[in-house]
């Protein structure tokens, strides 16, 4: 393609990369601690971001609610929606055979979004809150990006408190680490999928309310968010939660810098290979995980 | 029982040859469509019913063949029914490029490497625009061979049926099996699984690029959207959960059900249609997780031949 | 005579914890040997190792000879080495027959044969066209067991033969054990059962902890001050 590459772009595909990245390990986060509490591959991930971002639009359009705001709104929301998925239908195929709990989810997510085609239309959404960037030297930053990173970070780093220092969390990370041992020393395994999923649910929900800024919102627009989320799993190793942090910050950084030699389009295929390239080579992830 | 049905069977067969003689254009279509579902919901069935390792991405075969036999046609002059047998062959290539790595994966992992496979597939043939036509799509010299095209989904789709009866009551299929019940246990007593699973993906790819082949002739344009889509996956792998994965006429049951549940939603409620089969999905999964056969295999305790 | 297993210095972790930390030790054919140890003292995870299950961090495994560890383990198994597991696995969906049909190569009549031959050893001949998930816990232990046997493998690891199982049905398995040592077989058997250990194996191990604590005739660990140690308070 010949095109001169300069360090300024460079820089500028670090910068993107990392605030794009920063969402990525977010949303990242929820679908892996569902996967490590329950070894649940929850393909509904997407629907659930989907939803926060409508319930953010929605809030926006109707009584003009600030959609960082709207955070205060959507979270808790998907928080119970996951919960009530976790209860009612997945609970019931924790313990069958893994091809159950990959199709249920997957019926989940098709009627999810079509719940939303029917509910919603498939017309186009946005949310007109925040445009333009910061130029700072030779590079631009955008501010919805910024804002968006900001809060990401945010969240990501209170779930991480959250996971390391109360209670509920430690109870979290032993159930992923074993069921078995989790129960002889007395944790409800039960109580802790449920509220796994449920915060799971959440944060998807949460990166849904963050990208309504800066997206066109539409029913399908989660589905690329699984296999992203999927692959950010992949990459940091399941079962390894701060993996997940560097293995969005990463997917985030490829991402931008295959779309200087790559066009558009082709850049949609970029997550594939390297989904494919790692389970070649490093199935446990790029950090020690569990397969 | 078992005297009725093959005779039953036979008298299908014959009605079914004999359909197009007194059938209007319009119902031979409609039939044309029901026998590739079939094919489908069947090829589907083999990797994912048996070896229990779920393909999410299954449609990539089907316009995999699509592409690479109306490609044959345009640029290279054949005759449709080698392009397609072509196709065919295009998309058992891909299965081994695509299964020798991501077999080698546990279930999830697998699942959605053939979800992404889906994608990637659908924006390689974009991005070759100079072959493909990319987003213009690509059309076929003007044909009219319905009727001919009937008979060959039907000769696939009874096809692949043959196969999977043969498979189910062989030792091959017994092994595919043990991969599905308990991997770790089939590695232990000598099942190289990885090699078993190729053969299967390689197996269950095969006919959805000949009906790819056969359904892109059969319209005469083909364009990315229209051969790569997520419903078309969602639809093989209701019909085959719904009739029995693991059966052998499980799935012929379920497309023929669901295919006259589509034909009488589809074209109406769009949205509302695919909701019913994410909400069947579920529906099958909690409550008859093998299907109808399946359950009346337990309930019976018939045969594995159904 | 070259030792038919030979296991040495063999580690494995899992996260920060050497489930077996070091752990050496060679099976001589046609002996019975007996692997103890209290919970969590590494048993099975060196079972898996041995049968390439796991993968040794450290360490070397020779099987006749010739280097295993890193073969998967279909590829163990037709050098001559069977398992059965701590929590049966036998395939549910499949009848107790096919069960045994799936493991063996031989051609399908001969394959039969020897299929309904061991099930008559163990006096399930009628059971062979039920599926392996509808019958009895017991009945189920017994067809893993023979389907070990289907190939004829020189040596068979058993992983916790006794667990679950009746009085009556433990001496058929332990005389069938006892015949295949006759036969020149060689068999490690892990168990916690200890008078099925004293009264059957040649050799105990004993691990403790991922270590081999001590090694020798079941009357000598018995009596081993580091080994009541080990079990204080069983």
């Amino acid at each position: 393609m010949g095109v001169l590459i300069t360090p300024s772009m460079i820089g500028q595909v670090v910068i993107s990369g990392l605030l794009a990245g920063s969402l990525y390990a977010m949303v990242a986060l929820g679908l892996g601690l569902i996967f490590g509490v329950m070894r649940v591959l929850n393909v509904a991930h997407g629907p659930l971001l989907m939803m926060g971002a409508y319930t953010t639009f929605w809030l926006f359009q109707g009584i003009g609610f600030n959609p960082y705001l709207s955070l205060l709104v959507s979270m808790p929301l998907l928080f119970l929606v996951g919960a009530a998925l976790q209860r009612f239908l997945v609970r019931r195929v924790v313990d069958a055979p893994e091809l159950s709990s990959l199709l249920l989810t997957f019926g989940v997510s098709i009627a999810l979004v079509n719940l939303a085609q029917l509910a919603f239309t498939s017309d186009l959404r946005a949310v007109e809150y925040l445009t333009g960037s910061f130029v700072v030297g030779p590079f631009a930053l955008s501010k919805p990006r910024l804002a968006t990173c900001g809060f990401a970070i945010a969240i990501t780093l209170g779930a991480f408190v959250f996971l390391r220092s109360t209670r509920l969390g430690k109870a979290i990370r032993a159930v992923s680490q074993s069921r078995e041992v989790a129960q002889v020393c007395g944790i409800d395994v039960q109580r802790i999928h449920l509220i796994t999923f449920g915060i799971g649910s959440a944060l998807a929900a949460a990166g849904g309310s963050l990208v309504a800024v800066m997206v066109a919102i539409q029913p399908e627009m989660g589905q690329v968010y699984t296999f992203k989320s999927f692959l950010v799993i992949v990459l940091g190793g399941a079962g390894n939660y701060p993996g997940a942090l560097l293995g969005g910050l990463l997917l985030g950084l490829v991402e931008q810098l295959a779309s200087l030699f790559l066009t558009a389009q082709v850049n949609e295929a970029v997550a594939y290979v390297l989904l494919v390239l790692v389970l070649l080579i490093r199935p446990t992830g790029l950090l020690k995980g569990r397969v | 029982m078992k005297r009725w049905f093959p005779v039953a069977l036979a008298v299908l067969a014959v009605g079914l040859a004999l359909y197009p003689l007194q059938a209007t254009g319009y119902g031979v279509r409609v039939m044309l469509q029901l026998f590739m579902w079939v094919a489908l919901a069947q090829s589907w069935n083999l990797i994912s019913g048996l070896t229990g390792y779920v393909s999410f991405g299954h449609v990539v075969f089907f316009g995999t063949g699509a592409y690479a036999s109306s490609l044959l046609i345009v640029k290279l002059g054949w005759a449709w029914p080698l392009a397609c047998l072509g196709g065919g062959v295009v998309a058992a290539g891909l299965a081994f490029l695509i299964g020798w790595p991501c077999l080698r994966l546990k279930g999830p992992y697998f699942a959605i490497a053939t979800l992404g496979l889906n994608e990637v597939m659908r924006v390689v043939v974009s991005y070759y625009e100079g072959l493909t036509g990319g987003g213009n799509g690509l059309s076929l010299p003007t044909l009219d061979a319905s009727v001919e095209i009937y008979y060959a989904m039907g000769l696939v789709a009874a096809a692949v049926t043959a196969v999977t009866y043969v498979i189910v009551t062989s030792r091959f299929g017994l092994r595919l099996m043990t991969i599905r019940e308990d991997e770790v246990a089939a590695e232990a007593m000598g099942i190289d699984t990885h090699r078993y699973k190729l053969y299967a993906f390689l197996l269950s790819a095969a006919a959805p690029g000949v009906v790819g082949g056969l359904s892109a002739r059969d319209q005469g344009y083909i364009e990315p959207l229209s051969v790569f889509p997520l419903i078309m996956t969602i639809t093989m792998i209701v019909m085959a959960l719904f009739g029995g994965k693991g059966t052998i006429w499980g799935p012929v049951l379920g497309g023929f059900v669901l295919f006259a549940f589509q034909e009488a939603v589809w074209a109406h409620f769009i949205y509302l249609h695919q909701l019913l089969f994410g909400a069947i999905i579920v529906a099958v999964v909690l409550l008859m997780p093998r299907g109808i056969l399946g359950v009346l295999q337990q309930k019976y305790n018939l045969p594995r031949t159904i | 005579m070259a030792p038919l297993l030979e296991v040495r210095s063999v580690v494995k972790r899992f996260g920060g914890v050497a489930a077996v930390g070091g752990v050496s030790l060679a099976l001589e054919p046609g002996r019975i040997y007996g692997l103890i140890g209290p919970n969590g003292s590494g048993k099975t995870t060196l079972f898996n190792c041995i049968t390439g299950v796991d993968r040794a961090d450290e360490g070397e495994i020779h099987f006749k000879g010739r280097r295993i560890d890193g073969l998967k383990p279909h590829q163990i198994f037709h050098l001559g080495m069977g398992r059965t597991f701590q929590v049966i696995r036998v395939f549910p969906e499949l009848t107790a027959l096919e069960n045994l049909l799936v493991v063996t190569t031989a051609g399908y009549a001969e394959a039969e044969r020897r299929a309904r031959e061991l099930l008559a050893l163990v006096k399930l001949e009628r059971l062979g066209g039920e599926f392996a998930g509808n019958l009895s816990y017991g009945q189920q232990k017994l067809v893993e067991f023979i389907r070990v046997l289907m190939t004829d493998p020189e040596l068979i690891l058993l992983d916790e033969p006794a667990a679950g199982v009746n009085r009556t049905l433990l001496n058929e398995l332990l005389e069938a054990v006892r015949r295949l040592r006759d036969q020149g077989k060689t068999v490690l058997l892990v168990e916690h059962d200890m008078k099925v250990v004293m009264g059957l194996c040649e050799t105990v191990f004993v691990l403790d902890h991922g270590e081999k604590l001590a090694e020798g005739a079941p009357g000598v660990i018995q009596a081993d001050e580091r080994v009541i140690e080990a079990y204080f308070g069983r």
